[in-house]
C-alpha cells in the first residue's frame, strides 16, 4: 500500500462514513423496536426499523461510492475502475432481489 | 411468522451471546448466530442467514470504524478483493434460493470443518515479516504492531489465490449467512503473506460489502423479519463490544485452537440436525 496523502485522506472518509452510518443506524433501530413494542402498536415502529435496515445496508455502499470518487480525485483509474465495478456488482443484487420479489 | 416482544428479546440476546463470542475469537457472530436461530429456536435456515447477514454487515461496520487511522485495514487489497467477494456473494444470494434446507447445512458443516482444519495446521505458523524496511509494493501494507511495538511490513503473494478464496468466502458468505473472513483470513495469512491482525481487519472491512450484496437478495424476497434483523444487530453490537476487549489479550495460538473446536462442533450439530 502507497500510503500518500490520499490513501490517508480516504481512510479518514472511510471512517466518517462508517461511523455516522453506525449511528445513525443504531439509533433508527433501537427507536424502531421501543416505538413497535412498548407503545401502542403504530406504523411508526416499523418504519423506524426499516428506515435503519436500509441505512445499515447504505452504509458499506456509501463507502464503496465515496472511494470511487477519492479515486477519481487521484486520478488513479486502476481503482475507480475497480470500486465502479464493486458499486455495479450491488447493483446486479438490487436487480437480483427485484426479480425474485416478482417470482414469489 | 409472529413477531412477539418475547421472540424479540430472545433474539436480542442470541446476538449478544455470538456477538461475545464472535468478537473473542476474531470472527463475526454469524458463525454463531446461524446456528443458533437454526438449530436452537428452529428457524428457516434462510430466515437466520437472512438476519445473521444484517449482523454482519453492522459489525463490520463498526469495527471497521473504530479501526481506521491505525493503517492496519489494507484498503487498496479490500477494495481490489471486494470485487471477487461481491460477485461472489451475489451468486450464493441466488444460489441460496434454489437449493435445499438440508444442502444448505451440510455445506456450512463441511465449510466448518475445512476452515477448523486450516486453523489446526497453522496453528504454529509465524504471521509476519520482520523486516520493517522491505518495500509493501503496491498492495502489501505496513503498521504498528501493539503487540510486540515494532513496524510490521509485508507484502501481497499469490494474489489469484486471494481473489479466488475472496469469491468463495463470498458465496459461502451470503449462502450461509456468515460473514466469510473464516475462509479469506486462513488463506491469507497461510498463502498470500498478509500478517494476521491486518488480514483480520481487511476482511471484516469487506465484509460490509459481502454481506450487503447477500442481505439485498433475503430482503427482496421477503426473508428478511426487519424487528428479528433489529434485535439481532443490537444484540450482536452490544456483545461484540465485551468480546473484543476479551480477544485482545488471548493470544493467536489459543484463538485459533478455540476456534477450531467451536467449528467442529458446530459441524457435527448441523450434520445430524434433521428437516421439521
Amino acid at each position: 500500500m502507497t500510503t500518500g496523502p490520499g490513501d490517508v485522506r480516504l481512510e479518514r472518509t472511510v471512517g466518517r462514513i462508517l461511523r455516522v452510518g453506525v449511528a445513525a443506524c443504531t439509533v433508527c433501530l433501537v427507536l424502531g423496536l421501543l416505538l413497535s413494542f412498548v407503545g401502542p402498536r403504530s406504523n411508526a415502529g416499523d418504519a423506524l426499523i426499516t428506515i435503519g435496515l436500509w441505512i445499515l445496508m447504505g452504509t458499506p455502499v456509501a463507502r464503496v461510492a465515496a472511494s470511487v470518487a477519492e479515486y477519481a480525485a487521484e486520478r488513479d483509474w486502476r481503482f475507480v475502475i475497480l470500486t465502479s465495478v464493486v458499486l455495479l456488482e450491488i447493483c446486479g443484487s438490487i436487480v437480483a432481489a427485484l426479480l425474485f420479489h416478482r417470482h414469489v | 411468522m409472529a413477531v412477539t416482544p418475547a421472540l424479540t428479546l430472545l433474539i436480542l440476546g442470541a446476538g449478544v451471546v455470538a456477538g461475545a463470542f464472535g468478537a473473542t475469537l476474531g470472527l463475526g457472530g454469524g458463525i454463531f448466530l446461524v446456528p443458533l436461530l437454526h438449530l436452537a429456536l428452529g428457524f428457516p435456515i434462510a430466515v437466520a442467514a437472512a438476519i445473521s447477514l444484517t449482523t454482519v454487515i453492522a459489525t463490520s461496520s463498526s469495527v471497521s470504524a473504530g479501526r481506521t487511522g491505525q493503517h492496519l485495514i489494507n484498503l487498496r487489497l479490500g477494495m481490489l478483493l471486494e470485487v471477487a467477494t461481491a460477485a461472489g456473494s451475489l451468486g450464493g444470494g441466488i444460489t441460496a434460493q434454489l437449493l435445499s434446507e438440508q444442502t444448505v447445512r451440510r455445506l456450512f458443516a463441511v465449510v466448518m470443518v475445512i476452515i477448523a482444519g486450516t486453523l489446526l495446521r497453522t496453528l504454529n505458523q509465524r504471521d509476519t515479516l520482520v523486516d520493517a524496511s522491505a518495500s509493501p509494493g503496491l498492495l502489501g501494507g505496513r503498521y504498528n504492531d501493539p503487540q510486540t511495538d515494532g513496524v510490521v511490513t509485508y507484502q501481497v503473494k499469490r494474489l489469484p489465490l486471494a481473489l479466488t478464496s475472496s469469491f468463495v468466502a463470498g458465496n459461502v458468505s451470503s449462502l450461509l449467512g456468515i460473514g466469510g473472513g473464516v475462509i479469506k483470513v486462513p488463506v491469507l495469512t497461510a498463502w498470500c503473506g498478509v500478517p494476521l491482525r491486518a488480514a483480520a481487519a481487511t476482511s471484516a472491512f469487506m465484509i460490509g460489502v459481502t454481506a450487503t450484496a447477500g442481505a439485498v437478495i433475503y430482503y427482496g424476497n421477503g426473508q428478511l423479519v426487519p424487528a428479528l434483523a433489529a434485535a439481532a444487530v443490537l444484540g450482536v453490537q452490544a456483545g461484540s463490544r465485551a468480546g473484543l476487549r476479551l480477544g485482545e489479550r488471548a493470544s493467536t495460538k489459543l484463538l485459533k485452537l478455540v476456534m477450531a473446536g467451536v467449528m467442529l462442533t458446530v459441524a457435527v450439530l448441523m450434520i445430524i440436525r434433521r428437516n421439521g
